[in-house]
């Protein structure tokens, strides 16, 4: 067969650079030697999602273009890394602790403390008065932390995702947050990654991963953002993994070049208690796909998992969440909302499993949809699968287009067509916006969204 | 002049709804237009608005020396015309200060005006607000959502306050208020009032007409003005309701 014939000779290509990178990369333990030898096995025997048969989570969205590309190294890998301006990027906050990467790249000396305005010293770690740990998960790896070791690739499964398996193959730069028991962090933690967009096909593998000790209390944002109006592919992975009573706050902003690849998965495991509230805003990105998938693994364990996806143009933006109420008395609040023009395509499809321990347990899920010209299209889907009786689930799905009344009373005081459609527009997303609750990310999420917005 | 009324016809759907409306409104006064229920009084309202789903088949409109009809339903707006409406649209994710600065900047664009800028307007809308006896904070919410019957009506006038029109047209303001609820709204509606503008109040009820006294009263049957009067003319109407209209527009036989 032609697919399996690609698979195989993409998967060499992917085998190549992969010894290449082992080759070149500082010591490592054995352990994660074995752990990139086993994704990458995993990638070269799964291959890329492209058969158009029998393969329910790509119905929608058509990966052969990923697939069928050959990607290298980013141009920007010399030995001297690059440096940006940072401004357009900026937090609207005195103080964060922010960690840039540069086309998959760690660069310290633009990375900074809140209330240090020296630059991180290569290769060293973040260590805030509350024992907050931030930095680069390569060192983190090297210095074989063992919050490093329990968690990384524990929580996002690689069995059935081909892109977290090659991303794992490829793990090298990539953040680490490590929040201590009872530490309460004030400032928002800011993983950065940013594609120059220099040159197309080449691939990054952005990796993430943050472990929230009990009772501890942060908020992160994890961006990936571009320059120029490359063709790469960003293939990223977020990991989180929330301790006893842990509250996290994970937001994420895609706003990558429209002529790029994103593949992304965000896993979150819940602990007792925690608590996980997120937002994401997919606004970039030509063929753009987020899984968000989070565990309720023990009693009392909630998340609020919200959403929006702008899109425009011939782009293609796939959501996928999946909502996992292992134990009872857990709660998951699900709210989605996108908006597409031009001959634009939009997919949501969200999955609500409650296992048949999961008794006292409440789901809630609603995805709405705004089209705003006859061309563009979305395919929404809420799968719910129910195995206990005493539980609370609600789902709704809707498209529309902008309301007519709502459009004649805007404009029978005094304002255009034209306003009135944005203002209706951005009156839709609002509820998403409002319920971020770091206030520095929830004006940085609404300021990209609102540019993001078609203005006539 | 202010506006002029010459024959209107309008349908929705190929339904003629209003089939030859004449009517004088001068400034300084207050029209009442009552009638029976489907009579046309709403959709005259909205003709005047310019709403998009009814056809305007006939007749003109002359508003301050322009031709209303010609201008779209924003034109009309900055122009001075504004209608309260019977059902306030909710506009979930919409502030109401956000909202209402747009169009207020929209308007004194249109005169050659600056903006405000937010603060300013704020400032602007803390005196307004006391026209209706409304919380500010009650601007910081979505527009109308989850506004009772009550405060979206007080909410109406608000916006009339701000956009001080030369024209006001009042579309059942009156109902779903309670007594309490009618003599704020109809205070604040009066406290507008100047020898410079005019309202014109359709109503249902005569009720409304004991708050806000009109100086001319039009009823309104099956698309056409049946009587036009004085204010006695609205308690004929609360006495006898509408039954007397059809036996006076009877064709002779």
């Amino acid at each position: 067969m032609t697919s399996t014939s690609q698979a195989t000779h993409h998967g060499t290509a992917y085998r190549a650079a992969h010894a290449a990178r082992l080759a070149a990369a500082e010591h490592q333990p054995q352990w994660m030697l074995e752990l990139r030898e086993q994704a990458m096995a995993r990638f070269e025997a799964v291959g890329f999602p492209t058969a158009r048969r029998g393969n329910e989570p790509w119905k929608y969205t058509d990966a052969s273009p990923i697939a069928e590309a050959t990607f290298g190294t980013p141009p920007t890998a010399g030995p001297e890394p690059l440096t940006v301006a940072l401004k357009p990027f900026a937090l609207p906050c005195a103080r964060v602790h922010e960690i840039v990467f540069i086309d998959g790249r760690y660069t310290p000396q633009m990375s900074s403390v809140p209330g240090d305005t020296e630059p991180l010293p290569a290769g060293t770690f973040e260590r805030h008065a509350s024992g907050l740990v931030v930095g680069r998960l390569a060192e983190a790896i090297h210095r074989e932390l063992p919050q490093v070791r329990a968690h990384l690739s524990k929580h996002a499964g690689m069995d059935a995702n081909a892109f977290t398996a090659l991303n794992t193959a490829f793990i090298e730069d990539g953040a680490f947050v490590w929040i201590p028991d009872d530490a309460v962090v004030t400032e928002p933690i800011y993983l950065l990654f940013i594609g120059t967009g220099k040159g197309d096909a080449y691939v990054t593998h952005p990796r993430v991963l943050v472990v929230a000790g009990k009772h501890s209390k942060a908020s992160v944002i994890v961006s990936h953002e571009h320059l120029g109006d490359g063709g790469y592919f960003s293939n990223a992975v977020t990991e989180a993994v929330l301790g006893p009573g842990a509250h996290l706050g994970l937001w994420r902003l895609q706003r990558e070049s429209a002529r790029a690849f994103h593949v992304a998965t965000t896993q979150a495991t819940l602990g007792r208690d925690s608590t996980l509230t997120s937002a994401s805003a997919e606004l970039g990105g030509k063929l753009a796909r987020h899984d968000f998938n989070v565990t309720l693994a023990e009693q009392g364990a909630s998340c609020r998992v919200n959403g929006v996806y702008v899109t425009d143009g011939t782009r293609h933006v796939d959501t996928h969440t999946f909502i996992d109420h292992a134990v009872p008395r857990t709660t998951s609040n699900e709210v989605f909302k996108g908006i597409l023009s031009g001959d634009s395509r939009g997919v949501f499809v969200g999955n609500v499993l409650v296992r048949p321990d999961a008794q006292r347990s409440e789901a809630h899920q609603l995805n709405k949809n705004l089209l705003l010209s006859s061309g563009a299209h979305v395919d929404t889907q809420p799968r719910l699968e129910i195995f206990a009786d005493d539980v609370q689930c609600t789902h709704g799905a809707a498209v529309g287009s902008l309301d007519d009344a709502a459009l004649f009373y805007l404009k029978s005081r005094g304002i255009g067509e034209g306003l009135a459609r944005v203002l209706l527009t951005h009156g839709f997303m609002r509820e998403v916006i409002e319920s971020i609750t770091d206030e520095a990310v929830r004006q940085h999420l609404d300021t990209a969204v609102e540019a993001t917005l078609p203005h006539d | 002049m202010l506006l002029e009324v010459r024959d209107l016809r309008a349908s929705i759907n190929g339904v003629e709804i209003l089939k030859g409306i004449d009517l004088t409104v001068r400034a300084g006064e207050a029209h009442a237009v009552m009638g029976p229920n489907g009579s046309g009084k709403s959709t005259l309202a909205y003709v005047l608005a310019g709403h998009p789903n009814y056809e305007v088949t006939g007749g003109r409109v002359t508003f301050d020396g322009r031709d209303l009809l010609a201008m779209s339903t924003e034109e009309r707006a900055r122009a001075s015309v504004f209608l309260s409406f019977q059902h306030p649209i909710e506009i979930p994710g919409v502030r109401m200060d956000h909202f209402l600065r747009a169009g207020y900047n929209e308007l004194r664009k249109a005169h050659g005006e600056a903006e405000l800028d937010p603060l300013k307007f704020d400032r602007l809308l803390r005196t307004k607000v006391k026209v209706v006896e409304m919380n500010t904070n009650m601007t910081k919410r979505s527009v109308n959502e989850g506004f009772s019957g009550g405060e979206k009506k007080r909410n109406e006038i608000l916006q009339m306050a701000v956009m001080e029109p030369k024209l006001a047209i009042l579309d059942e303001v009156d109902s779903g208020l309670d007594v309490d609820a009618l003599r704020t709204v109809s205070s604040g509606i009066n406290s507008l009032r100047t020898p410079d503008n005019a309202i014109i109040v359709v109503t249902h009820y005569q009720r409304l007409l004991n708050y806000i006294v009109p100086d001319h009263v039009h009823v309104l049957a099956d698309g056409r003005i049946a009587a036009s009067g004085g204010k006695e003319l609205a308690l004929k109407v609360e006495a006898e309701g509408y039954d007397w209209l059809a036996e006076a527009n009877a064709p002779s036989r």
